[in-house]
């Protein structure tokens, strides 16, 4: 018997785990996730596609190795087997367990996975995407604070009509970001206790999945200005491409060809721009200005 | 499958990115063009975040410094091993044991390391322009044992942290490191003999060591060149604060910069590791680097 039940990215999961970050599931429909304990080779797979000391991958499996947490073993989609290392703690195995593990399983079953985090705007959303400390957990967090809801955080799933559903109703902000906020930290939960990045939850979680309306990649470089470029047409696939979630594990996953569909499809119905800001200090303030502007001019929010 | 990875090792302003532009340049396809110094290409610096997760499948920045580090050594076997890899790795980071017992950089990962050493007292200058700090401060860096780059803790850095260790500590990790083949060499020796000091690097490094091609080489990535072209485009490898990253590039700058306490003070943090490299002269006064046949 699995004790929890929850609701997240679309999916019921049930989980010998608890996973308090997650929402409870409101009905009884069957699970589409299991998440179980048992062991987990220590060797990997037999002829992985991909394969590292920490992570291997083959059609529809994906063996992921984190030294001193857990090993973990995602298939078909529909279960993640856990194997922890002796005294690692439950906190550790969460994260990997809602970051590659979970992303995985998305991408098993052929949903979009982007690199980002979902902020809504009216009866839609805007990603913003970006290599780990582009900034999107901050730009996301800062949105929030003028009242904007959140769908997503670093993992965002996007399904097959082009819509994001809810992940975790929580952003992970470095104490650095939460100064710049003006978020006290010292009620927060770390996400790890090695870590000085924290959990900050969010009150009023979105149930719903809303279309996304436009996609912001972030970058930044070493000049003092911003660079807003819009992309169109055939050039929309590449950003798609490596602003995918662990696209290293989903080449080894067998699912390539899928994905070139997905990122197609969802290039033809999405604005995307690329954003550059200045490295040195972050220039919050301005980052939102010159997106708020831009959403006007695309008209996903009224002037 | 590739033979290992040769590390560009050095403490930081002593010349790495001057050798990465030439390697660009000595590999160049067509060598008619200089190499566009936005694009070297000769392979990530091992404290690369991005080239550190390709491996992991999973954040390292979930992890602690010291938790990374551990990591590492399998990391780098990895990509070692991989036939695509760039092969010339640069690498500030000392050469340094982990708790484990490990070396940070693993022999059976490295085919070789070419470590540049460059006179404390023009590294002392440099550093400071590129730390945006005074030149008493990044002597005083120079001189901490305890020294590192990237080690913030409160935020997500696009690197790992590095341990530099003290100058002379960083420089004596690698010149001792037994394990590994190495090659030193001293950035005076690179620009007053270029010719000879770059074709022994080239043999070391595999690369093509006739005249023709160093020279030529060498003549695509000169001091001005590199120079011009950061003017003219900017350089990706500037600190943000910083004027340009290519500044004067010079040998024995310290004799017209550097005030005589600035000098004693540097001559007597690291008088052992200078006198060993030729920076100091048999009576213990600092020179800009004595020829290499006079070295003890």
């Amino acid at each position: 018997m699995t004790p929890f039940h929850y609701h997240a990215f679309g999916l019921n999961i049930d989980s010998h785990f608890e996973l308090p970050a997650l929402p409870q599931a409101t009905d009884d429909a069957s699970a589409d996730v299991r998440i179980h304990t048992g062991s987990v080779s220590t060797e990997g797979l037999d002829n992985p596609n991909k394969a590292t000391p920490f992570y291997q991958s083959s059609e529809n499996t994906l063996w992921l190795n984190v030294p001193d947490i857990a090993r973990f073993l995602v298939t078909d989609g529909n279960s993640i087997l856990v194997d922890p290392y002796p005294g690692s703690d439950e906190q550790s195995i969460r994260l990997y367990l809602l970051g590659s593990c979970i992303g995985t399983i998305l991408h098993q079953r052929k949903t979009l996975v982007m690199h980002g985090n979902a902020v809504r705007f009216g009866e839609k959303c805007v990603i913003f995407a970006g290599h780990s400390g582009a900034g999107k957990s901050t730009l996301a967090a800062a949105f929030h604070k003028r009242g904007h809801e959140i769908l997503a955080d670093d993992v965002c799933a996007i399904d097959a009509q082009g819509r994001v559903a809810p992940g975790l109703p929580q952003l992970k902000l470095w104490q650095d970001a939460a100064n710049k906020l003006e978020i006290d930290t010292a009620e927060l939960d770390r996400i790890r206790l090695q870590v000085e990045k924290y959990t900050f939850p969010l009150k009023q979680p979105v149930t719903e999945q809303l279309p996304v309306a436009a996609i912001y990649i972030l970058s930044s470089h070493n000049l003092d200005e911003f660079e807003i470029q819009q992309i169109k047409g055939m050039k929309k696939f590449n950003p798609l491409k490596n602003n995918t979630y662990r696209m290293g594990i989903l080449e080894g996953l067998g699912l390539k060809a899928e994905h070139l569909g997905l990122c197609s499809r969802l290039a033809s119905r999405v604005d995307l721009a690329r954003i550059t800001r200045p490295n040195h200090g972050f220039k919050l303030e301005q980052l939102i200005e010159m997106i708020s502007i831009d959403l006007q001019k695309k008209g996903i929010v009224a002037a | 499958m590739s033979e290992g990875i040769f590390w560009l090792a050095s403490y930081p302003k002593s010349g790495n990115t001057w050798t990465r532009a030439f390697i660009a340049n000595i590999r160049r396809e067509e060598p008619e063009e200089e190499v566009d110094i936005n694009a070297l290409h000769t392979g990530a610096i091992a404290s690369c975040r991005g080239w550190i997760d390709e491996v992991l499948g999973f954040d390292s920045a979930d992890l602690s410094h010291d938790e990374v580090d551990l990591l590492r050594p399998a990391i780098y076997r990895w990509h070692a091993q991989q036939a695509d890899d760039g092969g010339y790795h640069k690498v500030h980071d000392a050469y340094t044991l982990l708790p484990n017992g490990e070396a940070l950089i693993p022999a059976d990962a490295t085919a070789g390391a070419l470590y540049i050493m460059r006179n404390p007292l023009d590294v002392a200058i440099s550093f400071a322009h590129h730390s945006n700090c005074s030149i008493d401060q990044s002597i005083e860096n120079m001189g901490r044992p305890d020294f590192f780059f990237c080690g913030n803790t409160r935020r997500m850095t696009n690197q790992l942290r590095q341990k530099l260790l003290s100058w002379s500590a960083h420089v004596e990790s690698w010149a001792n490191a037994e394990k590994i083949e190495k090659l030193i060499v001293r950035y005076e020796d690179m620009r007053n003999d270029s010719l000879t000091t770059f074709t022994r690097i080239c043999r070391f490094l595999n690369l093509p060591a006739d005249e023709h091609s160093v020279q030529t080489a060498l003549d695509k990535c000169a001091f001005d060149k590199l120079k011009q072209q950061e003017q003219e485009k900017g350089f990706s490898e500037k600190a943000p604060h910083h004027e340009s990253f290519f500044r004067k590039g010079k040998v024995g700058d310290w004799q017209d910069t550097l005030t005589p306490e600035q000098i004693e003070r540097v001559v007597a943090d690291h008088h052992k590791v200078m006198q060993r490299f030729g920076y100091l002269d048999a009576t213990g006064q600092p020179v800009t680097a004595l020829p290499l046949d006079q070295l003890v």
